[in-house]
């Protein structure tokens, strides 16, 4: 009997999951969904692939030198969000609580549930209806807290269930490498291999004062963790609190022009989003990073607003600021936060009708024909020298 | 030099002067009063730089002279003591002034007047008009003003002179009130613009009833009440052209009762996103849905109104918040509402204007995707 019971719920290989499902021939081939640029990076990539070493998070050019036979996908972020939604859907009917952790996670609470249904076998059942459902692969654990589910399903994959019972949560993680713990990153794992720790089993016998010392604030996650102790709660939704978007240039670059285009057609996508979920931001940030990845951000309040024209005026202008180094440019990003439900008031010196009426119909067009399909001639995160105006 | 005044009297006209004098002010003399007695009548000036503010009573003396006394220090002792008659004894050679009342006497340090600012002066024609007319003109529209300080002009009340009227518009962008005084006569035209800070002082010492005699040069705007005057700094920016963006034929109408929608505005706008105070208005055949969702606490509100409404069916949304200020600077009970499409102005207009006045309020909504 579970006092607290938590199930967590992953899509495996989620995208790959989709582009299978949308082209049935891609089903059993070494695939890598990606950029595909010379510094694009690996966002999911198939079983098959992964045998040959693939892992998401690295570079493009690296997994194609260790599986040169593979398949590259670009992506298609919407389908994702789709089947996304539909998988968040099918939960949402059946659980009374549950947390969308990311695109393909899910962490559900159905403490009190063993009584009546069985907790495992419930659990079960909504695995094989999702999978009815949607045509996708999902593996889930069950578990008393959030943390040993998580690590219980990273345990199941590929396509699989796990059931870790209360009271053997401790023994269950012991024999595991302690970076299978989520937070655990490589540098954290260097560390603890070189004081000889590998296993949970000897993390969790170390007094927390010791890790206290060593990994700071970190010491505690690690000591509680291995001790398979999670206090989180199950949050049934989260508030988007920012949307943000970022390129990484080709190449490492000096072209104002086109940064600056790229940066006012990245701001034109994100006031759209936020126009489409009728929300205002109040607080611009715009981000660079240099060839040698000192990275530099600055940030500005503003006026609760959603309108292209006068985010692009502040973008701008905090790029410049921003911009100190005559220096090659790696990376440009801009985030929107303090966001509020809203729509946009208009002013009445500002806004002509003109104006009004031409970002209403742009907004028609794109809200038709995709995002793609209308973009400012002088603003555009696809720009090509030559073919853009000023 | 030696002056006699009731303690009371002084107090009430220190006090009319004394809004202008600012709490940390750049120029250490405009912490004083300037008190100037010329012929019996003392003139008592006080000033931020921006703003100055003279008054005149009458007081017993046998010389004329003049003298900058600290205002903290004097005020507190007035306000300390009761009304009497009070004795003061200037010396500006040796800086002090000494204050005796029935029961004591108090010793403080003066400045020189000639360190006092010199007030602006103009030789322009004046415009009379009623204090009420000016009084109704600040308060119908000092609310509107901006507080945005990338647009300085919106932060003050633009006073238009026209011939036989004198109007005051403010506004923020998002909501505009355009007030006519009527009932004047002048040669003039022209414009300018006071800083809303100058009018919430022009405000406390306007007297309640009499005229004001205004008159007006590139950098100052002086009102002249019978004992006071306020001179105020203007901003020197243009005001936008708001008669370019005042719509001419919003076709469809809305009539209602104020007081009802103030208080279903009120009502709902509890309901209502507190950050956007977004509410909506369904507009149909003789009826006006007004209704609000905020997502982020599940609160919902929705309320109907009996109107007259004669025009396409619409909905239209507005910040809240808005538009319960500008009914509140009404005083009608019947009022009425011009509107053209959604993402237009939207005018509204008591039924009946008062006597020498011509009130007309704009608020820009909010769009609906």
């Amino acid at each position: 009997m579970y006092e607290k019971a938590v199930l967590h719920l992953d899509l495996d290989s989620f995208f790959v999951s989709v582009e299978c499902l949308r082209d049935g021939s891609l089903k059993g081939k070494p695939l890598i969904i990606g950029g595909m640029g010379g510094r694009g990076v690996v966002s999911s990539c198939s079983y098959e692939a992964r045998r040959y070493g693939v892992h998401s998070a690295m570079p493009m050019k690296m997994a194609l030198r260790l599986c040169p036979q593979a398949l590259v996908l670009r992506g298609d972020m919407d389908a994702y969000t789709k089947h996304s939604q539909l998988v968040s859907q099918i939960i949402e009917d059946q659980a009374p609580v549950f947390e969308k952790a990311s695109i393909d996670e899910f962490y559900l609470d159905i403490s009190g549930m063993d009584k009546y249904f069985g907790c495992y076998k419930w659990s079960g059942e909504l695995r094989q209806h999702i999978i009815k459902e949607s045509g996708l692969p999902i593996s889930c654990a069950l578990s008393v807290n959030k943390l040993v589910s998580k690590v219980g399903t990273g345990e199941a994959k590929p396509n699989g269930m796990r059931e870790i019972p209360s009271g053997e949560e401790r023994e269950f993680l012991a024999p595991l490498s302690t970076a299978k713990i989520p937070g655990i990153g490589k540098e954290t794992y260097k560390k603890l291999s070189f004081m000889g720790v590998r296993t949970n089993r000897v993390l969790r016998d170390i007094p927390h004062t010791l890790l206290d010392r060593e990994f700071g604030k970190m010491g505690r996650y690690l000591w509680e963790s291995a001790n398979a102790i999670d206090r989180r709660q199950v949050i049934p939704y989260s508030e988007q609190k920012s949307m943000s978007k970022e390129r990484t240039f080709s190449e490492d670059t000096l072209d104002m022009k086109m940064i600056r285009s790229m940066l006012g057609g990245m701001v034109d996508e994100l006031a759209f989003d936020l126009r489409q979920d009728a929300r205002l931001t109040s607080c611009i940030t715009v981000k660079i990073r240099y060839a040698d990845f000192n990275t530099f951000t600055k940030q500005r309040r503003i006026a609760y607003t959603a309108q292209t024209r006068t985010l692009i005026a502040h973008a701008l202008e905090l790029f410049t600021d921003v911009y100190e180094r005559r220096q090659l440019i790696r990376l440009i990003g801009v985030k929107f936060s303090g966001l509020v439900n809203g729509n946009i008031q208009l002013d009445l010196f500002d806004n002509t009708e003109e104006e009004i009426s031409l970002f209403q119909q742009l907004d028609h067009i794109r809200r038709r024909w995709g995002k793609g399909s209308i973009h400012w001639a002088n603003f555009s995160m696809n720009y090509r020298p030559g073919t853009n105006g000023p | 030099m030696e002056f006699k005044v009731s303690s009371g009297e002084l107090l009430k006209h220190l006090n009319v002067v004394a809004g202008a004098i600012h709490p940390n002010p750049v120029l250490a003399i405009t912490e004083d009063f300037l008190v100037d007695i010329h012929k019996g009548t003392m003139t008592i000036t006080a000033t931020n730089l921006e703003t100055s503010i003279s008054t005149r009573m009458a007081v017993e003396s046998k010389e004329n002279g003049s003298v900058a006394i600290p205002a903290k220090i004097l005020l507190e002792t007035l306000k300390a003591l009761p009304n009497q008659e009070v004795a003061f004894d200037a010396d500006i050679e040796q800086r002090s002034l000494v204050l005796t009342t029935e029961t004591g006497m108090y010793k403080m340090a003066v400045d020189p007047p000639d360190d006092f600012p010199a007030l602006p002066t103009s030789d322009g024609e004046e415009i009379l008009f009623s204090v009420e007319r000016l009084m109704s003109g600040i308060s119908s529209t000092i609310f509107a003003t901006t507080s945005d300080e990338m647009r300085p002009a919106m932060t003050g009340v633009n006073v238009v002179v026209d011939f036989n009227k004198i109007s005051f518009v403010a506004s923020d962008g998002h909501k505009l009130v355009r007030y006519h005084a009527l009932g004047t006569s002048t040669e003039q035209t022209g414009s300018f613009v006071v800083p809303k800070k100058a009018l919430s002082l022009l405000k406390g010492a306007t007297p309640s009833e009499g005229n004001v005699y205004l008159k007006y040069n590139k950098s100052h705007a002086f009102f002249r009440f019978e004992d006071t005057e306020v001179i105020c700094r203007l901003i020197n920016q243009a005001y936008p052209d708001f008669n370019a963006v005042i719509p001419v034929n919003n076709q469809n109408v809305l009539h209602v009762s104020r007081t009802h929608l103030l208080g279903a505005l009120r009502r709902i706008n509890i309901f209502a996103n507190r950050t956007t105070n977004q509410v909506f208005f369904g507009l149909a055949d003789n009826s006006l849905t007004i209704t609000t969702k905020d997502l982020d606490f599940s609160n919902e509100a929705s309320e109907q109104l009996s109107c007259e409404y004669e025009g396409e069916p619409m909905d239209i949304a507005f910040n809240a918040r808005f538009f319960i200020e500008l009914l509140n600077a009404l005083h009608q009970e019947e009022i009425h509402m011009t509107l053209s499409v959604p993402s237009k102005p939207v005018l509204i207009y008591p039924d009946e204007q008062f006597d020498n006045e011509e009130v007309m309020m704009l608020i820009m909504p909010v769009i609906i995707y």
